[in-house]
């Protein structure tokens, strides 16, 4: 039985605003009334609130206070040099790109040479398929509950939609930029498809990123699916430093086939609201499972990740370890479910969220929650939270290093312990990098 | 030179006192032993020389070359040339040993106004200080002391001593943990230390290490007090007769 809720201000614009737009988004017949029906489906339940137990710490309906403009067509100010900078310390890998502003491709921003045996066009572009509406829609599965998924359906402008050749070893890491830009705030709503054949290998880094200058505010709402092929080893890495209080909704839909490995790694730092779920599918037996991250937060941010793990074939191994760093008023939050379905003997299953606590105030809600249907597994969790350790801090000050410096450097190992998860070295150091930039920005406030 | 006067310490958020009121001087160029029954403060010295926060010092004072070092945190001590090598060193995941003994090093250096150590400088530096430790270098690639044995540890302490050139040593228990050879040779890393310039207060139980490190004189704290003080042969008195007159005096 589902209560009646009164709308809130924000809902009514979700979806009054829907039609004033529906005519400008990408797709023909089909597509519209896909995203109609997914229109629908979010007014009927409207956004998650906490009593959802999924969203219990984040209440999406209390939280979201109005919704912003969708960006109809991009904006054309941003330049190559706005791009670079705006990712940070990636910005400085000469590797592909594919860069979207503001939830719109732009192919005179991006750079796609030497990729082989890899293929990569934009959403909207498959959204004019003949087989658009199917593009567009998600599984079942995916599509019923989540409101956060049933507005991207709805309102998606664009995206990378990337496909992998069987067999391709491809060297250097993808990039897919979504940079947020222009002093209006707006709301941008991305959708990206990867496809990974048998065998394959590739890095895809997604980032999330602001131009210097841009609006404070602003929001994303951003959906990705990945399919990876029996026996492909994927390293899917997502980066979110937008800076501001944005509000960052991001869904991870991923289906792994037989002896896949997939490695996943979730960065987010400095944004005002974030809410990161993954769900993963064990689809083939033997497959690989990674899903890492470090989060970090002041003021008053608040970084959700909630993971979804189902394994629901025999003989999968899955790991997560997440790390974060909190300090102010922040709030960091981890939700990892794991279900071992009936069938999913031999499953190998650990999982590991750690918060290191730098105010008295800040928040650290952990919940995993294993589900465990079969009786031949081994599955563990483990979580904790503490300050600095006061004990660590004398030693490397009795061996000279002065406070400020030994803080960092332990608040640097303890991150650093999940950046090393990240297999790419570039990307690697170019996180540490950003985690030091965030470190030093907390010294000098405190001075 | 080391003077610890009238000096009384206790546990920072408890009433008891660990140490009442000690009183030692150990000049520049002496090597100075500390003994004692367990749990009669001798950690708590050393911590307090070194400038843990955890403690409170309710009475007394402690020079390092004529200046109360009590004011100093314990960085600022460390760059005037206090170290102790710790009776049970840390293990700190996630910090390379090598990031740890250069970022060490160099502060100290730059507080003392000496040049900071370029990288190559650093690792010949280190490489020839390990070797002379029997170090093995690709170990201080490690995160410092994780999975170390005890007996790395503690040569890793004394690693970290050479490195950071210290005119004061405090070694709590260096010996402790050490298989026969190993004691030899962190002594020798030891002595080779020992110079006009430097003094050391060495705590140990056993005679044993004294062979090695011959001290200039041996103190015997119990019940948080210096209860004896003598030459080297009074460790040899100590080893046959334990410290059951110092417990009768204690009350
Ligand atoms: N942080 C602390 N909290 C509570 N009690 C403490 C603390 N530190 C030391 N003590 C107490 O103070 C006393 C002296 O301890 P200390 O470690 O200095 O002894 P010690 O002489 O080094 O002993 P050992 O030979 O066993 O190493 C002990 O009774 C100990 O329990
Ligand atoms: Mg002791």
């Amino acid at each position: 039985m589902s209560v009646a809720v009164m709308k809130t201000k924000t809902e009514t614009a979700l979806v009054d605003g829907f039609g004033e737009i529906a005519d400008t988004l990408p797709g023909g017949g089909s597509v519209k009334s896909a995203r109609a029906a997914a229109l629908a489906r979010f007014a009927g339940n409207g956004l998650p609130h906490r009593r959802i137990e999924e969203w219990k710490y984040t209440d999406l309906k209390g939280l979201m206070k109005e919704a912003l403009p969708v960006v109809v067509d991009g904006e054309s100010k941003t330049t190559i040099a706005d791009v670079i900078v705006a990712m940070g310390a990636i910005g400085r890998l000469e590797v592909p790109r594919f860069v979207l502003v503001n939830g719109h491709y732009r192919k005179e921003l991006s750079n796609l040479d030497g990729l082989n045996g890899v293929s990569v066009a934009p959403f909207a572009q498959a959204l004019s398929s003949d087989d658009a509406a199917a593009a567009l829609e998600l599984r079942e599965e995916d599509r019923g509950s989540d409101a956060v998924l049933a507005l991207n359906s709805a309102y998606a402008t664009d995206g990378a939609v990337i496909d992998v050749a069987s067999g391709s070893n491809v060297d250097a890491p993808l990039l897919v930029v979504h940079v947020r830009a222009g002093p209006t705030p707006r709301r941008s709503v991305g959708r990206n498809q990867i496809r990974v054949g048998e065998g394959a290998a590739i890095t895809i880094v997604e980032m999330f990123v602001a131009v210097p200058g841009s609006a404070a505010d602003g929001q994303m709402n951003t959906a990705t699916e990945v399919q990876v092929g029996a026996g492909a080893t994927v390293d899917h890495v997502k980066v979110t430093t937008d800076l501001g209080q944005v509000t960052h909704l991001a869904n991870w839909l991923v289906d792994m086939h037989g002896n896949a490995t997939y490695r996943a790694f979730q960065y987010t730092a400095g944004v005002g609201l974030a809410r990161n779920q993954v769900r993963a599918t064990f689809k083939g037996e033997g497959v690989k499972l990674d899903i890492s991250g470090a989060f970090l937060a002041r003021n008053s941010e608040h970084i959700d990740t909630t993971l979804f793990v189902d394994h629901a074939v025999p003989e999968g191994e899955s790991r997560e370890l997440f790390k974060g760093v909190l300090d102010d008023n922040a709030r960091g939050i981890f939700q990892g479910k794991v279900v071992v379905r009936p069938d999913a003997q031999k499953t190998d299953g650990k999982q590991m969220a750690q918060a290191l606590m730098l105010s008295e105030t800040c928040e650290f809600d952990s919940k995993p929650e294993l589900e465990i249907y079969a009786d031949d597994v081994v599955c563990g969790h483990g979580s904790t939270s503490a300050a600095i350790d006061e004990d660590l801090l004398f030693y490397l000050r009795a061996r000279g290093i002065p406070l400020d410096e030994a803080r960092a450097l332990l608040i640097q190992s303890f991150i650093g312990e999940a950046i090393e998860k990240v297999q790419h070295e570039g990307v690697r150091e170019a996180l540490m990098i950003e985690a030091e930039a965030w470190l030093a920005a907390r010294s000098k406030t405190n001075k | 030179m080391l003077e610890i006067k009238n000096l009384h310490v206790k546990i920072a958020d408890e009433d008891a006192e660990i140490l009442k009121g000690i009183d030692l001087v150990v000049p520049q160029g002496e090597v100075h032993a500390i003994m004692g029954p367990n749990g009669s403060g001798k950690s708590t010295l050393a911590y307090v020389i070194a400038g843990r926060e955890d403690y409170e010092v309710t009475d007394g004072d402690i020079l390092w070359n004529g200046n109360s070092i009590l004011d100093m945190d314990p960085d600022e001590r460390a760059a005037k040339g206090v170290f102790l090598a710790f009776q049970y060193p840390m293990e700190i995941p996630g910090v390379a040993g090598l990031t740890f003994l250069r970022t060490a090093t160099n502060a100290v250096r730059k507080k003392r106004g000496q040049d900071e150590l370029t990288t190559p400088q650093f690792m010949k530096l280190v490489k020839e200080k390990a070797a002379s430790l029997n170090i093995d270098v690709d170990m201080l690639k490690r995160p410092v002391n994780v999975g170390f044995s005890g007996g790395e540890k503690k040569r890793s302490e004394i690693l970290q001593m050479a490195m950071l050139d210290p005119s004061l040593c405090v070694l709590d228990e260096t010996d402790s943990g050490l298989d026969i050879d190993a004691l030899r040779i962190v002594s020798d890393g030891v002595n080779a230390l020992r110079g006009p310039d430097r003094a050391m207060l060495v705590i140990t139980h056993y005679q044993r290490l004294l062979n090695h490190i011959v001290p200039d004189k041996v103190h015997v704290l119990a019940h948080g007090k210096i209860r004896k003080s003598g030459g080297k042969e009074l460790a040899l008195e100590l080893e046959k007769s334990g410290y059951a007159e110092f417990q009768k005096d204690a009350a």
